[in-house]
């Protein structure tokens, strides 16, 4: 990496920890103008800054406002760096259908799981909450999605899971999708007994997790 | 199994004096638990006070627990300011979309009238009942959704969470009118012989900073406490998540007892504001009353007495916040029960 590449980079990363839109925007425009390669910089720009705002997270230094303003840096960024992808540098995206179970309406972790896993280089298709399981399903099959994440705060409304779970066995195209579970109630044995594919407890871990579970189907390819 | 001594009006009475009680009070803190008491749906709440007001002196009669709360779910001031609420057959209900789409309309807002707009005139209405049906024995409470929370039903709580960095003023304005509308609510609970019990899910240290929760939820509070006392009424305050630090902040706001979240440590508490001020909590809503047995519930609730019955402004036994709906009633007296055998003075 050039010294030049390595500054845009660090710039881009901070601007998204600084909650700074403005020198996000004005980096980025910087990215394009000396002819880096925008993939990179969103990656180790702009994606690395939003991990850092992450770890602040939980360590108690940043709060729901200040991540929701990371954000919003981020996607500034993104805004002038996505028309200078080079679509034969990137592989096809890997599409995620994400929303909050029926009967629960807490949205704001399953909102910071969507903006990380669209950081990370992921097409995400956000139902919203109060979602039935069977629209999942639908949707999941429509856009031809890898992963369909699921999320809940309510111990009420985690059987919504299972039943998510349950309706891509019954019409037998479970393998087809992996499943991913996360929200306060939910544990990794939780994850197990519905026979989802995997569970996070936090976005940064829900990103790994996200990209483990996609990596095998590329080295097949 | 012992029985209970006391009316819950006598106990409490005692316990504040310091003189001898029978046990400690107990709440375990149920709302839509109620229609299953008398088999009614959630959703037939909705507009009848008097329905709301039957189930919940029911629930009372049925367990003997120490307040009754009317309470069926956060958003009634801002459905009285215009936000839209959506009620499920059977489920409590949730906010459809906030008072306004979009911050143009922010000159729409105005302070709700509890006598008039939304659901709150049903509310009042069942306060009255219940007071009437136990009004002499126990103390009935009516539910207050604090400004910061109710100003995050008003505009979405992404919206508002932006609002914080980029334009403080507005969010100021904001929780000034939900204070209006909480003050006006406030007053009428207390003309209907009762008392304003707050709760403020959105000023947690799950969603904001201590420092934000100064700036922007602690002013609001403080003067809605402070007209509270004006009225001679003591307050309770509960913030769901985790809260220990802004302890210190609630204490200052006012608050005469803090009504401790699961998610927040009750011995810590002790430790830190048990002098100051009287605590609740805080055995675990879902995963021990909802999933639990009676058994896991009596060893939760020995873990809360041990952990705070020597609270120097004391404590109540309670759930860490509201019960979900479908709690076995088998759990509610469980934790009652395991209350009665401990006695007074506490033996766990
Ligand atoms: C803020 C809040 C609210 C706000 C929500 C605003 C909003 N738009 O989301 C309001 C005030 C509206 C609210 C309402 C209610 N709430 Co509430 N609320 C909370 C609170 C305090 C914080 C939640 C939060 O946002 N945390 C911050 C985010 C970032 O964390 P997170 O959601 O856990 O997400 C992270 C991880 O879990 C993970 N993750 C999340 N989703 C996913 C998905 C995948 C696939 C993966 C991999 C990972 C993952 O990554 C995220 C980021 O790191 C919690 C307390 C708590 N302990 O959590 C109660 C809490 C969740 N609420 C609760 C309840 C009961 C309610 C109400 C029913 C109250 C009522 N009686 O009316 C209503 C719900 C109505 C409904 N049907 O939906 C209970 C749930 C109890 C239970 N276990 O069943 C809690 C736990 C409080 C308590 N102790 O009882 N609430």
């Amino acid at each position: 990496m050039s010294q030049i590449e390595q500054e845009l980079f660090q710039r881009l990363s901070d601007a998204v920890v600084d909650m700074d839109e403005d020198e996000a925007v004005a980096a980025a425009n910087e990215v394009v103008e000396r002819g880096i390669d925008a993939y990179r910089a969103i990656e180790l720009g702009l994606s690395a800054g939003m991990e850092r705002a992450g770890q602040l997270f939980d360590e108690e230094e940043y709060f729901i406002p200040e991540l929701l303003m990371c954000s919003d840096a981020m996607y500034a960024g993104m805004d002038v760096l996505k028309p200078h992808l080079r679509s034969d540098g990137v592989s096809e995206k890997h599409k995620v259908v994400i929303g909050v179970v029926e009967g629960d309406t807490h949205d704001i972790g399953k909102n910071l799981v969507k903006i990380m896993l669209e950081t990370s280089g992921f097409d995400v298709t956000d139902l919203g909450r109060d979602i039935p399981p069977a629209r999942f399903v639908e949707t999941a099959k429509e856009i031809g999605a890898n992963i369909i994440a699921l999320s809940t705060l309510m111990t009420t409304t985690m059987e919504g899971m299972g039943a998510v779970v349950r309706q891509l066995s019954e019409e037998g195209i479970r393998d087809r999708f992996k499943v991913i579970v996360g929200g306060g109630p939910i544990s990794q044995g939780f994850a197990d007994r519905i026979g989802a594919d995997g569970y996070a407890v936090n976005a940064a871990d829900a990103i790994r997790l996200a990209r483990s579970l996609v990596a095998p189907a590329e080295a097949a390819a | 199994m012992r029985r209970d001594q006391m009316t819950p009006l006598e106990r409490l009475a005692a316990y504040g004096a310091g003189a001898p009680i029978d046990r400690l009070p107990c709440v375990p803190i149920v709302g839509n638990t109620a229609a299953r008491v008398i088999g009614v749906k959630v959703g037939d709440f909705r507009g009848n006070g008097a329905l709301i007001a039957e189930a919940q002196v029911a629930a009372y009669r049925l367990f003997g627990y120490d307040i009754i709360r009317i309470f069926t779910d956060l958003y009634t001031h801002a459905e009285a300011m215009g936000a839209k609420v959506s009620y499920p057959e059977d489920e409590t209900a949730f906010l459809a979309a906030p008072a306004i789409a979009d911050l143009s309309q922010i000159d729409r807002l105005r302070p709700a009238d509890p006598y008039r707009d939304g659901n709150l005139p049903q509310h009042l209405e069942a306060m009255r009942r219940a007071v009437d049906q136990v009004g002499d024995e126990v103390a009935v409470t009516g539910a207050v959704t604090c400004p910061f929370t109710n100003a995050s039903f008003l505009v979405g709580a992404d919206k508002l969470a932006r609002l914080m960095m980029r334009s403080p003023e507005t969010v100021h304005h904001l929780c000034e009118i939900s204070l209006q509308t909480n003050i006006a609510y406030a007053g009428a609970i207390i003309d209907a012989g009762c008392t304003p019990s707050l709760t403020d899910a959105m000023s947690s240290m799950s969603v904001i900073s201590p420092r934000q929760f100064r700036e922007f939820s602690f002013p609001y509070l403080k003067r809605l406490i402070d007209y509270i006392h004006g009225r001679d009424r003591k307050v309770t305050l509960h913030i769901c998540g985790k809260t220990s630090g802004i302890w210190d902040a609630m204490v200052e706001a006012g608050a005469d007892c803090l009504s401790i979240d699961n998610d927040a440590d009750l011995g810590e508490a002790r430790e830190a504001v048990g002098d100051r001020v009287r605590l609740m909590g805080n055995v675990h809503p879902s995963e021990v009353m909802l999933q639990g047995t009676p058994e896991t519930v009596r060893r939760a609730t020995l873990a809360c007495l041990a952990q705070a019955k020597d609270t120097p402004r004391g404590f109540i036994v309670a759930s860490g916040c509201s019960l979900p709906t479908e709690t076995p009633f088998a759990n509610i007296h469980a934790m009652l029960d395991t209350v009665r055998d401990a006695g007074w003075p506490v033996r766990c």
